[in-house]
């Protein structure tokens, strides 16, 4: 292809629009993934940006009659010129195989298990049983942090806590990359990620800790995480002991409960 | 103009569908109703029998001593020609209804006591919910009888439980811990009926060994893995009765309960 | 427990709690009937507001097009109303039969607020015949000023009736504190139960969105009769009306969002696990559902805008300029629809660790989709901007100052928007919610200096011709009619989220549900119902609409006869 003919490709709507098309696939797929930090970009959120990108980009060549106009003439052309018969005709067999293609990749059978939704962050039952006796978990703080000329103490015996019993999945940088972790499905939980405990109050994270997997609620399933009970295994100062540890290891300040505010007729909110 | 109204009619169900199609693409979750036993008014019997076997075979933990037939009437099969126990129930004492003996009978269980039996028998409505024991009460008296507990049985006997909570969302639904989830030792062997087999301090009966020096036998950890796994470790001289101590108690007791206990009875040397 | 709920609970205890509908089921019957009788009443609401304020542009404004448009749509009402009535009907007998105890429980609570409902629907319906068989009656002077008095007084009634009714489904969400399982509900105190945590806020996001909605209903019916029209000027008719339509229902989404943020903050305040169950439990894929068809209104609206400019002599100067706006709005849309929990099989599972994903996972929390949301309003209003300025050159001598000013503006609204949204990242929750107040009066404050500023620099400006209304392709019309599904269809998904959200309760801990429709259901089924929904509300509209022709095909006037004497001429 010669110079100005690319050049006037360039001025096309049609050829513009193919070509935002293939670079913001370009930089979905392989970019991102090479970022600092990144990861590859699920399927799923892959074919969500495109299809923005598509709805954007059609909204481009037709907001303008003129524009609209010259995006169609190509396909009008392919579709009907003689003198692209050959075009045509390949057009044709590769849509054909395309559709063909995606037919069969939604009906092989694959050893992978299926992309399933995990709600990380379940709705917290208002108050739980532990060891017999009822937390309500509403507005409750770490009643450790009322003591803070003992915190160091705290902290130290978080520390031992962890290292004795969390340490295997949870690792040693507390990012979920224990020695065991590999053979979890979820995986155990990033504390250092600002997607988990850096947007829980520390109740949220009481009430995993004591009632691990089998205490999740359905939507925290299809497959129960192996956390487990630790309200048989820790007392309950030893699991508010950790949870002073996990965030003060990790740098994140737990969530706090909003004030609530007094109310007019009867919109009680504080008493409960 | 058709063209028109098609090309209209198009646009529409193409936008439904899409929208449709997307929200079905995700991932389904359905909201979770809690497992709680709930026995509304319009209970049939049927669902009251069913749920009451699985009180009296689980939860309730009956058949360890009814199951039997030696320290406690065998309830489910036929004693001395008078049937089972929903066709004897009726004439165990004068005057009260099948339902009523059946309810005396869990609510308190010293108050009639079949002749050649010891009153060793804990106070049920203490453990369980008023559903639970109205469902095990219709599970009785399915057997060899007619069920006539419903709905009202039930909400009658929760307006008379103190401090009936409503369904409390989350946490363990069902059975509370032994003794309100008390860590005193004393009120969780009371609870737990530990001397309808056990001898302790002079109390209680002698089907199982004293506990009285138990202490000096066995350390804490063999007592704890003795309650938690019965079938662990058999005393000498018991190896008849192996099988005889329910394997539950881990289960009916907190940890700290359990904690409580083992200290205690280690403590009997 | 008092005498009086013993008495209540035997009495419900022997009542049968629920009945059962053939073939589709209880729950489905009362989905559908609600959602429809809803949607109806939606339309009843927000056309009224839409007719008063045309009729007041009309006569204050002296232009007779909007008095015409206004008293269309009037007609079209009173199909409609009787649609609602019908509608509500099957509501309330489907309530009293398939869920028997809970309405005893809600009309013990609320039986004289519903005396007051039904009292007050038949002043309305009174007050919309004075409004319709009135309108040629008093057409001049002091007594047109009383008809229009009537429109508002139709608005005023229509109101309180839907406050009444919030009531009732608000007080279903969020009774009161002290309200439990075993309060008899003959002595709750009927204002106690009205005056709710979420009353208020339904009340003002319901009207907003009833806005929302007429004008968007208005649009469809305009493109209709646009595509159908047979001349130029009729065409030029339905054009205007579509974009009027359009225009409403556009400003007052702007606006919306905002209710609803007041809206889930109470419903947070009133019970934490509620919020969270609303936001991040199993209905966190929702939002991401409604950020999906918020994307398609706001991408869809500009759109309409943008192709209207062909139609404006002048446009051309600011044409080159949308396509900076849509890289926004694409880029808005992207951020605001990045979901923050992702869908992803095991092996893209185990390279990003977990279902967060490491970088693109920061554009899920809600930092970012504030930012991106505000962003998307500033550039939805920037469109409207360059639309009305399209068609004039300002003369006043401060106009280039002027738009220096707006311009800042725009930049400083933008800059906070920005700055409290990437510092969002660095504060813990509870400060970080408090930004997103911040980052709404920045959008807020510009969106109302702006506009005055545009007001005032718009005195004496000179035109550079006609617009030429009528001169819209017809993806353009069909472009209205896809915001008018997807603001219906978004009503049904928002409607289902404030309903589902209270999960097996009829009543938020107070009343369980112990149906065997107790759970919630997800989405899957969810949208379905929805659509069906949809789709009975729209089949009936295009009846209403196809009704409203038969008597008078339209209210077009052909610009001869209109110099004759402005009678409504049929075609």
């Amino acid at each position: 292809m010669t110079a100005p003919a690319l050049r006037r490709s360039a001025t096309h709507p049609f050829w513009q629009a193919v070509g935002i098309l293939v670079i913001a696939y370009i930089v979905v797929v392989w970019v991102v993934p090479l970022l600092p930090g990144s990861a590859i970009v699920p399927k799923s959120v892959v074919l969500q940006y495109m299809v923005t990108v598509l709805v954007g980009v059609l909204i481009y060549v037709s907001d303008n009659e003129e524009r609209w106009a010259r995006f169609k003439e190509p396909i009008e052309a392919v579709l009907a010129e003689p003198r692209l018969r050959v075009v045509r005709a390949v057009l044709l067999v590769v849509v054909t195989a395309l559709v063909g293609l995606v037919a069969y990749g939604q009906v092989a059978t694959t050893v992978a298990a299926p992309p399933n939704l995990r709600s990380i962050h379940p709705a917290p039952p208002a108050e739980i049983t532990f060891r017999g006796r009822s937390i309500t978990l509403t507005g409750l703080e770490n009643p450790l942090r009322a003591h803070p000329e003992s915190l160091a103490l705290y902290l130290a015996e978080g520390k031992g806590v962890y290292y004795r019993n969390c340490l295997p999945c949870h690792g040693d940088h507390l990012d979920g990359q224990g020695h065991f972790a590999s053979g979890f499905n979820p995986l155990p939980a990033n504390f250092q990620d600002n997607g988990t405990i850096a947007q829980l109050t520390e109740s949220f994270v009481f009430w995993r800790v004591a009632k691990g997997g089998p205490g999740l609620p359905r939507e925290g399933t299809p497959w129960n995480s192996a956390m487990p009970k630790w309200e048989d295994f820790l007392t309950e100062r030893e699991i508010w002991s950790v949870i002073l540890f996990l965030y003060d290891q990790t740098g994140w300040t737990p969530r706090t409960w909003e004030k609530t505010g007094t109310g007019d007729g009867g919109r009680g909110t504080g008493h409960d | 103009m058709w063209a028109t109204n098609l090309k209209v009619v198009g646009i529409v169900l193409g936008t439904l569908a899409l929208y449709t199609l997307i929200a079905n693409k995700i991932p389904q979750v359905q909201s979770e109703v809690p497992q709680t036993l709930t026995l509304g008014a319009n209970v049939t019997p049927e669902q009251l029998v069913a749920a009451g076997e699985k009180v009296f075979n689980g939860i309730g933990g009956c058949p360890t001593c009814h199951g039997l037939g030696t320290r406690a009437p065998n309830l489910l099969t036929d004693e001395k020609g008078t049937g089972p126990i929903g066709a004897r129930c009726g004439k165990r004492e004068a005057g009260k209804s099948c339902k009523q003996y059946l309810y005396e009978s869990l609510d308190n269980p010293t108050a009639f006591v079949v002749t050649g039996y010891q009153p060793i028998m804990p106070v049920m409505t203490r453990q369980l919910s008023p559903e639970q024991i109205w469902s095990v009460i219709a599970f009785l008296e399915s057997q060899g009888g007619t069920v006539d507990v419903t709905g009202d049985d039930v909400a009658k006997a929760k307006q008379l439980t103190p401090g009936a909570s409503p369904a409390n969302s989350g946490g363990s639904p069902g059975g509370g811990a032994f003794a309100a989830g008390s860590t005193d030792p004393k009120a969780i062997i009371q609870a737990a009926g530990c001397l309808a087999c056990h001898k302790l301090d002079g109390q209680g009966q002698v089907i199982a060994p004293d506990l009285t020096h138990v202490g000096a036998r066995r350390d804490a950890e063999s007592i704890r893995k003795k309650i938690l796994d019965p079938a662990s470790s058999i005393a000498k001289g018991y190896e008849k009765l192996a099988g005889i101590m329910p394997k539950t108690f881990g289960t009916m007791m907190s940890a700290a309960q359990l904690e409580a206990l083992v200290q205690y009875l280690a403590g009997h040397k | 427990m008092t005498d009086g709920a013993l008495l209540l609970q035997a009495a419900a205890d022997s009542t049968r709690a629920y009945g059962e509908f053939p073939v589709i089921g209880a729950r489905a019957f009362i989905w559908i009937t609600a959602e429809v009788h809803l949607m109806f009443a939606a339309f009843v609401l927000g056309v009224p507001m839409f007719a008063v304020v045309t009729e007041a542009i009309g006569i204050f404004g002296g232009d007779e097009r909007y008095d015409r448009l206004s008293k269309e749509f009037t007609r079209l009402l009173l199909v409609a109303y009787s649609a609602t009535a019908i509608w509500g009907a099957m509501l309330v007998f489907g309530l009293s039969t398939l869920y028997p105890r809970f309405w005893a429980y809600l009309t013990a609570i609320f039986a004289p607020s519903m005396w007051a409902y039904a009292a007050l629907f038949l002043v309305e319906s009174f007050t919309l015949y004075l409004y319709y068989y009135g309108w040629d009656r008093w057409k001049k002077g002091r007594a047109k000023l009383g008809h229009w008095t009537l429109g508002i007084l139709l608005n005023l009634w229509g109101t309180i009736v839907m406050f009444i009714a919030n009531s009732w489904l608000t007080y279903m969400m969020s009774p009161p504190r002290d309200i439990t399982p075993t309060t008899d509900p003959t002595t709750i105190k009927l204002w106690h139960a009205i005056a709710n945590a979420t009353w208020m806020p339904i009340n003002v996001h319901r009207v907003i969105a009833n806005v929302v909605f007429g004008g968007a209903i208005v649009g469809a019916y305009a493109s209709y009769r646009f595509l159908a029209a047979q001349s130029d000027e009729e065409r030029a008719h339905y054009d205007w009306m579509g974009y009027v339509g359009n225009f409403i229902a556009m400003s007052a989404l702007i606006v919306l969002p905002f209710a609803g943020y007041w809206l889930g903050r109470e419903i947070y305040q009133y019970d934490q696990s509620m919020g969270i169950t609303m936001m991040g439990g199993f209905m966190s894929w929702l939002w991401v559902i409604q950020a999906f068809l918020i994307a398609v209104l706001f991408l869809t609206g500009n759109y309409y805008l943008w192709i209207g400019m062909g139609r404006i002599p002048g446009a051309e100067r600011f044409r080159p300029y949308t396509k900076y706006l849509l890289i926004v709005l694409v880029l808005g849309a992207i951020v605001w629809g990045t979901p923050h929990t992702m869908i992803a099989d095991s092996k893209e599972l185990a390279a990003m660790g977990g279902s967060h994903h490491p970088f693109l996972g920061a554009l899920g929390v809600m930092s970012a989709k504030n930012t991106a949301v505000n962003l998307m309003i500033l550039t939805t209003f920037l469109s409207f901007l360059l639309y009305r300025r399209a068609n004039t050159r300002p003369v006043v001598p401060w106009a280039r100052g002027g738009t220096i000013i707006q311009g800042a503006m725009f930049a400083l609204a933008a800059g906070v928007v920005l700055f409290y949204g990437i510092r969002g990242y660095f504060v813990e929750a509870i400060v970080r919610i408090g930004f997103s107040v911040y980052q709404v009066l920045a959008v807020l404050s510009c969106i109302v200096f702006v506009t005055v500023i545009d007001v005032l620099m718009a005195r004496g400006a000179q035109s550079l011709g006609t617009i030429q209304w009528g001169k819209m392709p017809p993806r353009s019309q069909y472009a209205l009619f896809i915001l008018a599904v997807t603001f219906t269809w978004l009503m049904g998904l928002m409607g289902f989220a404030r309903s589902g959200i209270r999960q097996y309760w009829h009543v938020w801990q107070v009343m369980q549900d112990t149906s065997k429709y107790a759970a919630t259901p997800a989405l899957g089924y969810a949208s379905k119902m929805i659509s069906l929904c949809v789709l009975i509300f729209l089949t009936l509209v295009a009846f209403v609409f196809w009704l409203g022709g038969l008597a008078e095909k339209s209210t077009f006037v052909a610009s001869g006869e209109r110099q004759g004497g402005g009678r409504h001429v049929g075609h």
